[in-house]
């Protein structure tokens, strides 16, 4: 082989992984267009469920008009028109939910982000708080602010509590799964429990966690929920994939003077990195899911709850926009993480040809 | 500081899965003198892997002790730094990192810690891959960075369990160059267990042989060095291969077919 041939290689490595690239955007572009052709299929009126779904875009403009036709699509009363509509702020929702969120806004009504704090931290406690010591009052609902109306407040506060809870979950799951590998004695007490939870379906456990713990302090059940069953999925691939690194590696290293402090930084945390990572991935496509879940059980802001109150106005005319518009955006969103936690996992397991795939 | 390895009555008894009990070493004594290269021959399953791993620290005895000078073997340590069989290289570690393993361990400075790495990747010829990952290495390359990685710790004593047994003849050959010039640079004790009569011959001073957990001989290999075709083909080789196959049960008609 010449140095030439040697060139000509690296090219066609170069121009093999430049292929792959865009060959998974392209993938991910039809995927789309046949995510949103199905559904304009499923809203169509010859479609059994065209009162059920509706189309996800607004009419095409005139076809002389190719830009104003394009900007139909986002501003006729699709769902997803629908959707940008009522991001920021919305009339319909301010008559119809004004019964649904009394408790939006209670005493610190001009400070966004001390609201958003004090939703992780549970309205009804700063309420009561505010009442118990003579602070300011609950905020009439004739006052509250727009924002308070749309569905971005809500959708934010969702996302932040499911992301918080696996945050604490994985936290809490690697901590303690990586601390047994250290200290037997702790696999022994939280695998029985761990073993015994986690048989129990986790929808399950999900009612049980908003009447234990009520539905006005979500840092107990969405957060608690979330971060619980992160806890428990991290706790057992942590531990699967400590087991499944090669005993001759850990001998190893403690042949070439490695101390369990040593191992557990350069080979355990490293080693079990990949299949941490897609324990993890697992455990927040369901941490969506489940945080959703318990806010349509109860909880007074999320956007579980809009699909709650949604639900109950499902004869209204925006009601079924509103429906799909909100499962759109949170499988979308999940989608999303997905793909960047895809990006980090595969910088993080570089080193492995395995993770090399994982990449988009 | 180079020490005598005694191996003073050594047994170790394994419990079969039917209850049996299974000598893997029956009483094993011998003396290594400081610099010498041990290789340690027999048949799968006669005990040479668990002699190695005893020594490691890494299976405790039955009966019997290993000393290290004065210093009886109790666990695991830097000072019987391990070759294995199987890749035991950190795949999730650059080449430079897998080598500077055993020094951060052993806490050694930064300065002293990245000279040592560079002199052993360049003892072992990975100067240009210290970047690398494992996985973009050859099986022989990252057997070298094993070694690399156990010189660098500054081991007494290296123990090497069938280091080159999975790789092709060619690599294998070019690897006993390598590990003969670091053990003459060094003079470190070396065991190597091997089940290859030949690569026993090119490397080794001494071979032990053991056969059902016993030590059936010891055989002094003192053929000059190089021990190149024309010296492994001498009477002396041939008169030390027969006693091997004698003692393994084996004729030479049988290690021909072999």
């Amino acid at each position: 082989m010449t140095s030439t041939d040697v060139l000509d290689v690296r090219a066609k490595a170069q121009r093999d992984k430049r292929r792959r690239r865009i060959a998974s955007i392209v993938y991910i572009a039809i995927g789309i267009t046949l995510f949103f052709v199905a559904w304009v299929l499923l809203s169509l009126e010859a479609s059994p469920w065209h009162y059920d779904i509706p189309p996800p875009f607004g009419a095409v403009g005139p076809f002389q008009d190719i830009l104003q036709g394009v900007w139909g699509l986002f501003r006729e009363e699709g769902a997803i028109a629908h959707f940008w509509s009522n991001l920021g702020t919305s009339q319909d929702m301010r008559i119809k939910f004004v019964h649904a969120c009394p408790d939006l806004h209670p005493a610190n009504v001009n400070n966004p982000f001390r609201q958003v704090a004090s939703s992780l931290m549970g309205w009804k406690y700063t309420s009561d708080t505010a009442a118990l010591t003579g602070g300011p009052l609950p905020v009439p609902i004739g006052q509250l602010p727009d924002y308070c109306y749309g569905y971005g407040i809500h959708l934010v506060v969702t996302i932040i509590r499911i992301l918080l809870g696996a945050a604490f979950g994985t936290i809490a799951g690697l901590a303690i799964g990586l601390s047994s590998l250290v200290f037997p004695k702790v696999a022994q007490v939280f695998t029985p429990i761990a073993s015994f939870f986690g048989t129990a379906p986790i929808f399950i456990a999900a009612p049980f966690f908003v009447i234990w713990f009520g539905v006005e302090v979500p840092i107990m059940t969405t957060i608690g929920l979330v971060t619980f069953y992160t806890t428990l999925l991290m706790y057992f691939f942590s531990r699967r994939a400590a087991e499944n690194i090669p005993v001759g590696i850990v001998e190893s290293a403690l042949t070439l003077g490695g101390t369990p402090r040593s191992i557990f930084r350069w080979v355990y945390l490293p080693g079990t990195v990949p299949e941490i990572a897609g324990g993890f991935r697992i455990a927040l496509a369901g941490a969506w899911g489940l945080g959703v879940l318990v806010e349509v059980l109860g909880i007074q802001v999320g956007g579980g709850h809009l699909i709650d109150i949604w639900r109950f106005l499902i004869g209204q005319l925006q009601a079924p926009s509103a429906l799909v518009a909100l499962i759109t955006f949170y499988g979308v969103l999940a989608v999303v993480v997905d793909a960047l936690l895809l990006v980090i996992i595969r910088y993080l397991t570089r080193w492995s040809e395995a993770g090399r795939r994982l990449g988009l | 500081m180079s020490r005598v390895v005694s191996f003073e009555g050594l047994w170790c008894v394994f419990e079969h899965r039917s209850g049996q009990l299974v000598n893997a070493l029956h009483d094993v004594n011998f003396e290594v003198q400081p610099g010498e290269f041990v290789c340690v021959v027999g048949r799968s399953g006669h005990g040479k892997t668990t002699l190695l791993r005893v020594l490691a620290g890494l299976q405790p005895p039955t009966a019997g002790q290993i000393r290290l000078g004065e210093e009886v073997v109790e666990g695991p340590g830097a000072d019987r730094a391990m070759v294995f069989q199987q890749d035991t290289v950190f795949p999730w570690l650059h080449v430079r990192d897998n080598v500077e393993f055993g020094l951060r361990a052993l806490k050694v400075d930064d300065e002293e810690r990245k000279s040592t790495t560079a002199h052993w990747l360049d003892a072992v010829g990975l100067t240009d891959f210290a970047d690398s990952w494992p996985r973009e290495l050859s099986g022989g390359m990252r057997k070298r960075v094993a070694l690399a990685a156990a010189m660098a710790v500054g081991s007494d004593v290296i123990l090497m369990d069938e280091p080159f047994g999975s790789l092709d003849y060619f690599t294998r050959r070019n690897l006993h160059d390598v590990l003969l010039d670091l053990w003459e640079e060094t003079q470190k004790t070396i065991f190597f267990v091997t089940h290859d009569i030949e690569e026993a011959l090119i490397l080794a001073d001494r071979v032990i042989l053991l056969a059902e957990g016993k030590l059936v001989d010891d055989i002094p290999v003192d053929l000059p060095r190089p021990r190149d075709e024309d010296v492994r083909a001498s009477a002396g080789a041939v008169d030390i291969t027969k006693t091997i196959l004698a003692h393994l049960g084996i004729t030479e008609e049988e290690a021909t077919q072999v």
